[in-house]
Protein backbone atom coordinates (compact mmCIF):
# COMPACT_ATOMS: atom_id res chain seq x y z
CA UNK A 1 0.00 0.00 0.00
CA UNK A 2 1.58 3.25 -1.04
CA UNK A 3 1.63 6.08 1.66
CA UNK A 4 -0.39 9.32 1.01
CA UNK A 5 2.99 11.21 0.40
CA UNK A 6 4.00 8.66 -2.39
CA UNK A 7 0.28 8.19 -4.13
CA UNK A 8 0.27 12.45 -4.75
CA UNK A 9 3.79 12.21 -5.97
CA UNK A 10 2.59 9.33 -8.56
CA UNK A 11 0.03 12.11 -9.39
CA UNK A 12 2.66 15.25 -8.95
CA UNK A 13 4.44 13.24 -11.75
CA UNK A 14 1.25 12.64 -14.20
CA UNK A 15 0.78 16.42 -13.30
CA UNK A 16 3.91 17.09 -15.15
CA UNK A 17 2.87 14.78 -18.24
CA UNK A 18 -0.20 16.85 -18.78
CA UNK A 19 1.05 20.19 -18.39
CA UNK A 20 3.84 19.14 -20.98
CA UNK A 21 0.94 18.26 -23.24
CA UNK A 22 -0.98 21.35 -22.77
CA UNK A 23 2.16 23.01 -23.25
CA UNK A 24 3.70 21.40 -26.41
CA UNK A 25 0.43 20.46 -28.21
CA UNK A 26 -0.12 24.48 -28.78
CA UNK A 27 3.50 25.12 -29.44
CA UNK A 28 3.55 22.70 -32.07
CA UNK A 29 0.50 24.37 -33.65
CA UNK A 30 2.04 27.93 -33.08
CA UNK A 31 5.79 27.29 -34.23
CA UNK A 32 5.19 24.31 -36.90
CA UNK A 33 7.28 20.97 -37.24
CA UNK A 34 9.84 22.71 -39.19
CA UNK A 35 10.57 24.91 -35.93
CA UNK A 36 10.16 22.30 -32.82
CA UNK A 37 11.94 19.54 -35.28
CA UNK A 38 14.96 21.55 -35.89
CA UNK A 39 17.97 21.60 -33.45
CA UNK A 40 16.39 24.72 -32.69
CA UNK A 41 19.62 27.19 -33.45
CA UNK A 42 18.64 30.58 -32.87
CA UNK A 43 19.62 31.49 -35.92
CA UNK A 44 17.19 29.45 -37.41
CA UNK A 45 14.35 30.11 -35.33
CA UNK A 46 15.18 34.46 -35.22
CA UNK A 47 15.22 34.60 -31.61
CA UNK A 48 14.43 32.03 -28.61
CA UNK A 49 11.55 29.44 -28.98
CA UNK A 50 9.31 31.37 -26.13
CA UNK A 51 9.22 34.70 -27.92
CA UNK A 52 7.45 33.03 -30.67
CA UNK A 53 5.05 31.31 -28.66
CA UNK A 54 1.25 33.06 -28.14
CA UNK A 55 0.81 34.63 -24.97
CA UNK A 56 -1.06 31.67 -23.32
CA UNK A 57 1.31 28.94 -24.60
CA UNK A 58 4.61 31.47 -23.41
CA UNK A 59 2.71 31.54 -20.48
CA UNK A 60 1.75 27.69 -19.96
CA UNK A 61 5.61 27.33 -20.83
CA UNK A 62 6.77 28.85 -17.79
CA UNK A 63 4.15 27.35 -15.88
CA UNK A 64 5.79 23.91 -16.76
CA UNK A 65 9.79 25.21 -16.28
CA UNK A 66 8.09 26.38 -12.71
CA UNK A 67 6.46 23.02 -11.85
CA UNK A 68 9.84 21.25 -12.80
CA UNK A 69 11.72 23.05 -9.78
CA UNK A 70 8.59 22.84 -7.30
CA UNK A 71 8.51 18.95 -8.31
CA UNK A 72 12.36 18.37 -7.73
CA UNK A 73 11.95 19.89 -4.21
CA UNK A 74 8.55 18.02 -3.26
CA UNK A 75 10.24 14.95 -4.44
CA UNK A 76 12.79 15.44 -2.28
CA UNK A 77 10.31 16.56 0.87
CA UNK A 78 8.44 12.96 0.16
CA UNK A 79 11.61 10.86 0.27
CA UNK A 80 12.92 12.43 3.58
CA UNK A 81 9.61 12.07 4.74
CA UNK A 82 8.89 8.38 3.86
CA UNK A 83 12.43 7.21 4.75
CA UNK A 84 12.77 8.90 7.87
CA UNK A 85 9.17 7.42 8.36
CA UNK A 86 8.05 11.19 9.49
CA UNK A 87 4.73 10.79 7.75
CA UNK A 88 1.95 11.98 9.52
CA UNK A 89 -1.71 13.55 9.69
CA UNK A 90 0.10 16.92 8.76
CA UNK A 91 2.38 15.68 5.97
CA UNK A 92 -0.22 13.90 4.40
CA UNK A 93 -2.22 17.32 4.17
CA UNK A 94 0.68 18.89 3.17
CA UNK A 95 1.24 16.70 0.53
CA UNK A 96 -2.55 17.13 -1.12
CA UNK A 97 -2.27 21.02 -0.54
CA UNK A 98 0.84 20.85 -3.04
CA UNK A 99 -0.92 18.85 -5.42
CA UNK A 100 -4.18 20.75 -5.38
CA UNK A 101 -1.82 24.58 -5.68
CA UNK A 102 0.20 22.91 -8.38
CA UNK A 103 -3.09 21.99 -10.10
CA UNK A 104 -4.74 25.87 -9.71
CA UNK A 105 -1.42 27.50 -10.31
CA UNK A 106 -2.07 26.12 -14.19
CA UNK A 107 -5.48 28.48 -15.10
CA UNK A 108 -4.20 30.85 -12.98
CA UNK A 109 -0.65 31.18 -14.82
CA UNK A 110 -3.24 30.81 -18.55
CA UNK A 111 -5.89 33.16 -17.22
CA UNK A 112 -3.06 36.09 -15.91
CA UNK A 113 -5.05 36.11 -11.95
CA UNK A 114 -3.02 38.18 -10.43
CA UNK A 115 -2.61 37.75 -7.48
CA UNK A 116 -3.83 34.26 -7.23
CA UNK A 117 -1.16 32.67 -9.39
CA UNK A 118 1.31 33.99 -6.97
CA UNK A 119 -0.85 32.64 -4.06
CA UNK A 120 -1.22 29.58 -4.74
CA UNK A 121 2.42 28.76 -5.98
CA UNK A 122 3.17 30.06 -2.25
CA UNK A 123 0.81 27.81 -0.87
CA UNK A 124 2.40 24.19 -2.75
CA UNK A 125 5.52 26.09 -1.60
CA UNK A 126 4.66 26.18 2.29
CA UNK A 127 3.21 22.85 1.87
CA UNK A 128 6.69 21.52 0.57
CA UNK A 129 9.00 23.56 3.67
CA UNK A 130 6.63 22.54 5.94
CA UNK A 131 7.08 18.60 5.04
CA UNK A 132 11.16 19.16 5.07
CA UNK A 133 10.73 21.23 8.27
CA UNK A 134 8.32 17.97 9.65
CA UNK A 135 10.98 15.46 8.47
CA UNK A 136 13.84 17.11 9.86
CA UNK A 137 12.77 17.35 13.47
CA UNK A 138 10.75 14.29 14.03
CA UNK B 1 14.80 7.36 11.94
CA UNK B 2 16.64 8.94 9.80
CA UNK B 3 20.21 8.26 8.24
CA UNK B 4 22.84 10.64 8.91
CA UNK B 5 22.85 11.20 5.24
CA UNK B 6 19.07 11.60 4.70
CA UNK B 7 19.34 14.71 7.18
CA UNK B 8 22.01 16.22 5.01
CA UNK B 9 19.24 15.23 2.08
CA UNK B 10 16.79 17.65 4.34
CA UNK B 11 18.90 20.20 5.29
CA UNK B 12 20.08 20.35 1.63
CA UNK B 13 16.19 21.20 0.49
CA UNK B 14 15.69 24.14 3.01
CA UNK B 15 19.22 25.58 1.54
CA UNK B 16 16.89 25.41 -2.02
CA UNK B 17 14.20 26.96 0.20
CA UNK B 18 16.43 29.65 1.35
CA UNK B 19 18.11 30.22 -2.19
CA UNK B 20 14.39 30.68 -3.82
CA UNK B 21 13.28 32.95 -1.15
CA UNK B 22 16.75 35.15 -1.42
CA UNK B 23 16.55 34.92 -5.11
CA UNK B 24 12.31 35.92 -4.93
CA UNK B 25 13.83 38.96 -2.22
CA UNK B 26 16.32 40.75 -4.91
CA UNK B 27 13.52 40.15 -7.64
CA UNK B 28 11.05 41.68 -5.55
CA UNK B 29 13.78 45.04 -5.65
CA UNK B 30 14.50 45.37 -9.29
CA UNK B 31 10.84 44.34 -10.99
CA UNK B 32 8.72 45.24 -8.55
CA UNK B 33 6.05 43.11 -6.79
CA UNK B 34 3.82 44.75 -9.63
CA UNK B 35 5.51 42.38 -12.07
CA UNK B 36 6.15 39.29 -10.08
CA UNK B 37 2.39 39.36 -9.65
CA UNK B 38 1.73 39.80 -13.56
CA UNK B 39 1.96 37.10 -15.68
CA UNK B 40 5.58 38.31 -16.83
CA UNK B 41 4.68 38.54 -20.38
CA UNK B 42 7.15 40.92 -21.07
CA UNK B 43 10.03 38.68 -19.88
CA UNK B 44 11.90 41.33 -17.84
CA UNK B 45 15.41 40.78 -16.29
CA UNK B 46 16.77 41.45 -13.12
CA UNK B 47 20.60 42.41 -13.09
CA UNK B 48 23.76 42.19 -10.83
CA UNK B 49 23.47 40.15 -7.58
CA UNK B 50 19.61 39.30 -7.90
CA UNK B 51 20.25 37.55 -11.67
CA UNK B 52 23.43 35.97 -9.76
CA UNK B 53 21.03 34.31 -7.26
CA UNK B 54 18.65 33.61 -10.28
CA UNK B 55 21.68 31.51 -11.36
CA UNK B 56 22.19 30.30 -8.46
CA UNK B 57 19.07 28.61 -7.98
CA UNK B 58 18.90 27.33 -11.08
CA UNK B 59 22.40 25.54 -10.57
CA UNK B 60 21.05 24.59 -6.61
CA UNK B 61 18.42 22.85 -8.26
CA UNK B 62 20.19 21.01 -10.60
CA UNK B 63 22.40 19.34 -7.93
CA UNK B 64 19.77 18.48 -6.17
CA UNK B 65 18.07 16.68 -9.13
CA UNK B 66 21.97 14.81 -9.12
CA UNK B 67 22.42 14.44 -5.14
CA UNK B 68 19.09 13.33 -4.22
CA UNK B 69 18.88 9.81 -6.11
CA UNK B 70 22.60 8.98 -4.81
CA UNK B 71 21.46 9.15 -1.54
CA UNK B 72 18.59 6.96 -2.53
CA UNK B 73 20.35 4.25 -4.07
CA UNK B 74 23.14 4.54 -1.02
CA UNK B 75 19.82 4.56 1.27
CA UNK B 76 17.90 1.72 -0.98
CA UNK B 77 21.20 -0.82 -0.67
CA UNK B 78 22.17 0.24 2.80
CA UNK B 79 24.98 1.07 1.62
CA UNK B 80 26.30 4.22 4.22
CA UNK B 81 29.31 4.15 5.67
CA UNK B 82 31.63 6.68 7.58
CA UNK B 83 33.13 7.63 3.60
CA UNK B 84 29.60 7.91 2.36
CA UNK B 85 28.77 10.71 5.27
CA UNK B 86 31.83 12.15 4.38
CA UNK B 87 31.16 12.94 0.91
CA UNK B 88 27.91 14.34 1.92
CA UNK B 89 29.01 16.81 4.31
CA UNK B 90 31.45 17.93 1.85
CA UNK B 91 28.62 18.39 -0.69
CA UNK B 92 26.41 20.47 1.99
CA UNK B 93 29.52 22.20 3.19
CA UNK B 94 30.60 23.17 -0.67
CA UNK B 95 26.90 24.01 -1.45
CA UNK B 96 26.70 26.49 1.83
CA UNK B 97 29.92 28.07 0.46
CA UNK B 98 28.87 28.21 -3.15
CA UNK B 99 25.87 30.62 -2.36
CA UNK B 100 27.46 33.59 -1.05
CA UNK B 101 30.62 33.50 -3.43
CA UNK B 102 28.04 33.14 -6.50
CA UNK B 103 25.74 36.20 -4.69
CA UNK B 104 29.03 38.66 -4.12
CA UNK B 105 30.69 37.57 -7.09
CA UNK B 106 33.39 35.71 -5.44
CA UNK B 107 35.44 34.19 -8.57
CA UNK B 108 37.78 31.29 -8.07
CA UNK B 109 35.70 30.41 -4.44
CA UNK B 110 32.47 29.84 -6.45
CA UNK B 111 34.18 27.35 -9.01
CA UNK B 112 35.99 25.46 -6.39
CA UNK B 113 32.77 25.25 -4.15
CA UNK B 114 31.30 24.14 -7.07
CA UNK B 115 33.79 21.46 -7.79
CA UNK B 116 34.01 20.24 -4.17
CA UNK B 117 29.79 19.68 -4.32
CA UNK B 118 29.61 17.94 -7.61
CA UNK B 119 33.27 15.53 -6.85
CA UNK B 120 31.23 14.60 -3.70
CA UNK B 121 28.07 13.52 -5.67
CA UNK B 122 29.88 11.73 -8.25
CA UNK B 123 31.66 9.80 -5.26
CA UNK B 124 28.69 9.03 -4.03
CA UNK B 125 27.56 7.65 -7.36
CA UNK B 126 30.40 5.37 -7.47
CA UNK B 127 30.50 4.24 -3.75
CA UNK B 128 26.98 3.68 -4.35
CA UNK B 129 27.48 1.48 -7.47
CA UNK B 130 30.35 -0.39 -6.59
Amino acid sequence: MMSAELTVLTLAGLLQVLQFGLMSVPANVELGPGKTLSPRDRSRLGGSLEDQLSERTARLYRALNNHFEGLILFTLAVVVVTLGEASNTLTQACAWIYLAARIAYIPAYAFGLSPWRSLVWFAGFLATTVMLLTALFS
Amino acid sequence: MFGDELTILGLYGLLVVATLLAQATGAMGQLGMGYLLSSRDEGRTAAGMAARLERALANSVTAMALFAPAVLILEARDGFTPLTLACAQIFLLARVVYLPSYAFGVTGLRSLAWSGGFFATVALYFIGLA
